[in-house]
């Protein structure tokens, strides 16, 4: 045990001082009764006015001596050896992304965790320092103070859980950088082992150990994990992914809204671990669908989902083929374009198109300037030229065989989803020297398919598809379908995010002002003259955007959404594979936390104070 | 006399009669029921003639029906005798209004009710020892002596109940009120217990100051014996307070439990009832007067 203000036993001279109060006299006034027998034999001195008597031990006497003596124990704060192991520098790694919102543990995993945290704050000594780091989407640093423990303990209570997930690599990166060479420091990680995968690149730096405090026990969850909105010539339908992340089967009802208003409600059963897929209705005039499920369970974050389902404003695209089956089908896929096919021989100009897609064709003639840099005779906007034919500007070298087909960077997010193993082209024009753009799609010959961003997206292919058994691959419409987004994309795009992702965008040309309402209805404006990143997305739901448009106000939405099975799946970890720390940088000499004591000796006594106020007036 | 008892309240006492509850002996025709039969209205029996008798007592009308001479029984009236005991101790020289100055004027009322109804009146005050009013009372005469009398006697010195068994055990048949305050360091068990093998219906009226029924004060004090004067150092806190009103309960019990056990009545009077709620209703409640 050791005292924190060991110069507060001073105060144990009023022990003597009340011993010495008890010699003085009392002068007594004399009373007649009419029968002395009738009283009890029972003397107390409560004032002393003429010295000296003998000491009488009366039970007042002791209690008041004995609250002095508490007294004093408190003010001299003693305080004992704690069971925590700490260094003279805490740094406490707090969990606060959306899986802390659980719970399984009352309230919930980050008040447990909080809590956890506050046991060893109480612990510091006045000469530790702690650094409390908030683990969310964005690791920040809550507070780095030495012996205040109130403002730690502030800082803590401030702290919110976050909707977005936790980034722990970033969190050790930024712990690390809080810890010079040779500190006296320890990590302590509060969380529920949900986290994002921890990069390599922080395991090899980290100069103190963590602990990991594993914080929940169940994994019990229903979680909605997926709710997209397909619109195709024919139909519109809503698919939503259902699981049971937990180890029992539950009943639950589904509701199904459409604009805030019911459109269905079912009753289902999902065994543990079973996953369901459900399509939806979607009238034709909503704008936004929701599906709520009412399970119970202890999370509620991946409960409500929503989904745009108004659908996007229309392209005009234009095909100019021979006559390509494939090619057609694959555009028809996009619900938002009006695609126009005619024949080389019926192409015209003067038509505004959003984007053109000359198949073994190039137009002739067009106006030159148009597209600075570029042969006078191109169309001036995003197109995708496919096969050019030969003398065309576009065209390539002469054709030549083609072996393996494979992707040029494996990571281009314009091949996402797209595999090309079982693609196999017969020959192409020869692209080597060409200075189209870069190359997208290559074999070990030739370039294949080249793109460029400027002036404009643009997309040219060297091959006739004819000549190839890409089209009848899954992986042609996939490729359709991202080089349009990308040559084409919404201004407000409108599929979901996860919480706390950017979210861009393309303010339409003449907006004067751009808005985000966000689904608490608070509103961010953004500048409408460029193109704009809106972070502000930590809440789950719709989010709309108000674009001021020459007297009319245009709105679109995007949504805000979990769909996270590695959340939902909520299980806590019972460990993690954390970075070993470097040996040779850290100091290791923790030591035990300190626990005061004395609030509660102060309690015990005030307690002992009440007692002897409660004998002084009932005479005891 | 008129500083005992005011004239207005000696007119109401005339109303009103000391109540018994068995019939009396006395020496002296009275007002009361007597064992004895003799003249009065009140019917008691009929009993055949013997030489000697009375013949205006002879029931003409039974002899007409039973060819016997039978003689008409009457209750006999006779005087009752009252015995008034009054403390007048230390212990009851204190309170305001004083105790001794209250049970003088309590045994002046009840004296003076008695006398009105021509009963006899015999008067014993008592502290150390017992000390008599004189000859008994009798008649309204009688009372601006009782009174006078009453009032010469101080109060003052020690109680010693067990000094009353004697004067008590030789009285007649008849009725006893005993008027103390049941304090002091003897037992007060004696002299109860010899009114009732004194055969004396009665009342043992224990009268209290209200300072002692609730202490007007708090804190440290020297308390002195009224009666002994010894003096002891003490502290008047809720804790001794309840310890002497609990011990002041538990004597008053003692005193009511003794009393009832030998037939007698009791009551517990407060020096600041006014004494004509002390006779009209307390005493009248008791069934002592009527």
């Amino acid at each position: 045990m050791t005292f924190l203000a060991p110069a507060a036993a001073f105060f144990a001279l009023t022990l003597p001082a009340i011993v010495a109060l008890y010699f003085l006299r009392i002068r007594r006034p004399t009373r007649v009764v009419p029968a002395l027998n009738l009283w009890p034999d029972q003397v107390r001195d409560r004032q002393a006015n003429v010295p000296w008597q003998r000491l009488r031990v009366s039970s007042l006497l002791l209690l008041q001596l004995l609250a002095a003596a508490v007294l004093v124990a408190a003010a001299v704060q003693p305080a004992l050896s704690a069971g925590t192991s700490l260094a003279r520098h805490s740094v406490v790694l707090l969990d606060v992304s959306a899986s802390m919102q659980a719970r399984d543990v009352q309230p919930t995993r980050l008040d447990e965790a909080k809590k956890e945290v506050g046991a060893i704050i109480d612990q510091l000594s006045p000469q530790d320092r702690m650094t409390l780091v908030a683990v969310g989407p964005t690791p920040r640093i809550v507070a780095s103070l030495v012996g205040d423990r109130d403002a730690l303990h502030r800082a803590l209570n401030g702290l919110g859980v976050s909707n977005g997930s936790a980034d722990l690599s970033s969190a050790l990166a930024l712990a690390a950088g809080l810890v010079k060479a040779g500190d006296d420091a320890r990590g302590y990680l509060f969380s529920d082992g949900i986290v994002g995968p921890i990069r390599t690149d922080a395991s090899s730096s980290l100069p103190f150990p963590v602990e990991y405090h594993p914080i929940g026990v169940s994994g019990e969850n229903i979680g909605l994990t997926s709710l997209v909105v397909r619109t195709s010539a024919q139909s519109r339908a809503a698919y939503l992914h259902l699981q049971n992340f937990g180890q029992q089967a539950r009943t639950f009802s589904l509701e199904w809204r459409a604009d805030g208003k019911l459109v269905d409600v079912r009753r289902l059963t999902l065994g543990a671990g079973v996953a369901q897929d459900l399509v939806l209705p979607v009238p034709s005039d909503a704008t936004v669908v929701t599906a709520h499920i009412d399970t119970g369970d202890i999370f509620s974050l991946d409960d409500t989902v929503t989904a745009v389902a108004r659908s996007p404003s229309t392209f005009r695209v234009l095909l100019v083929t021979p006559g390509n089956v494939f090619l057609q089908q694959a555009l028809a896929l996009r619900g938002d374009f009006q695609l126009d096919v005619v024949a080389p021989a019926d192409y015209k100009s003067s038509a505004p198109y959003a984007m053109s897609i000359f198949d073994r064709f190039l137009p002739p003639g067009l106006p030159p300037g148009l597209a600075p840099g570029l042969p006078p005779t191109l169309p001036n906007g995003p197109f995708i030229s496919i096969d050019p034919p030969p003398g065309s500007p576009l065209a390539g070298g002469a054709a030549i065989g083609v072996g393996r087909v494979r992707a040029t960077d494996a990571g281009d997010p314009l091949l996402t989803n797209v595999d090309l193993n079982d693609v196999h082209i017969a020959r192409s024009q020869d692209l080597r020297n060409d200075t189209f753009g870069r190359a997208l799609i290559s074999s070990l010959q030739t370039p294949l398919v080249l793109v460029r961003d400027e002036p404009f997206r643009q997309v040219l292919f060297g091959f006739d598809l004819h000549e190839s058994d890409l089209p009848l691959r899954i992986a042609f419409p996939i490729l359709i379908q991202n080089l349009s987004e990308w040559i084409l994309p919404p201004s407000v795009p409108s599929h979901s995010f996860h919480p706390d992702e950017p979210v861009t965008i393309v303010p339409e040309t003449g907006a004067t002002s751009v808005t985000v309402i966000r689904p608490d209805g608070s509103r961010q404006a953004l500048a409408a003259g460029a193109v704009a990143t809106f972070g502000e997305t930590d809440l789950t739901g719709l989010y709309t955007v108000e674009q001021a448009l020459s007297g009319k106000t245009n709105r679109s939405w995007f949504t805000v959404n979990l769909f996270s099975d590695q959340v939902s799946q909520l299980k806590p970890a019972d460990r993690i594979t954390l970075p070993p720390y470097n040996n040779a940088v850290a100091v290791n000499s923790v030591h035990r936390g300190q626990l005061e004591i004395w609030p509660w000796i102060a309690l015990g006594a005030l307690g002992l104070v009440v007692l002897e106020w409660l004998a002084f007036h009932r005479g005891l | 006399m008129a500083a005992l008892l005011d004239p207005p309240l000696l007119r109401r006492l005339e109303g009103l009669a000391l109540q018994v509850r068995r019939s009396v002996s006395g020496q002296m025709g009275g007002e009361r029921r007597s064992t004895a039969r003799g003249r009065s209205v009140e019917f008691a029996d009929f009993r055949s003639y013997s030489p000697g008798d009375d013949f205006r007592l002879i029931d003409w009308n039974a002899y007409a029906r039973l060819d016997r001479f039978m003689l008409r029984l009457f209750v006999a009236e006779q005087e009752l005798p009252l015995s008034i005991f009054v403390d007048l101790s230390g212990s009851m020289d204190w309170g305001s209004p004083n105790k001794a100055a209250t049970a003088k004027r309590l045994a002046g009322a009840i004296a003076y009710v008695a006398l009105a109804a021509l009963d006899r009146v015999r008067l014993t005050v008592f502290a150390a020892g017992p000390t008599s009013g004189g000859a008994p009372y009798r008649g309204r005469r009688a009372v601006a002596e009782l009174f006078s009398r009453l009032q010469s006697f101080p109060a003052g010195g020690p109680t010693d109940y067990s000094r009353l068994v004697w004067p008590i055990a030789r009285q007649r048949p008849g009725m006893t009120v005993f008027i103390s305050d049941g304090l002091g360091d003897s037992p007060i068990e004696p002299a109860i217990a010899a009114l009732g093998s004194a055969r004396q219906e009665g009342a043992v009226l224990q009268l209290l100051a209200p300072q002692e029924l609730a202490p007007d004060w708090n804190g440290d004090a020297r308390l002195r014996d009224a009666e002994t004067e010894v003096e002891r150092e003490f502290t008047l806190t809720p804790a001794t307070r309840a310890a002497y009103l609990g011990e002041l309960a538990r004597r008053t019990e003692e005193i009511e439990r003794s009393a009832r056990r030998r037939g007698l009545r009791f009551a517990r009077l407060s020096t600041d009832e006014p004494i004509e709620d002390m006779v009209f209703q307390a005493l009248r409640r008791l069934g002592l007067l009527r």
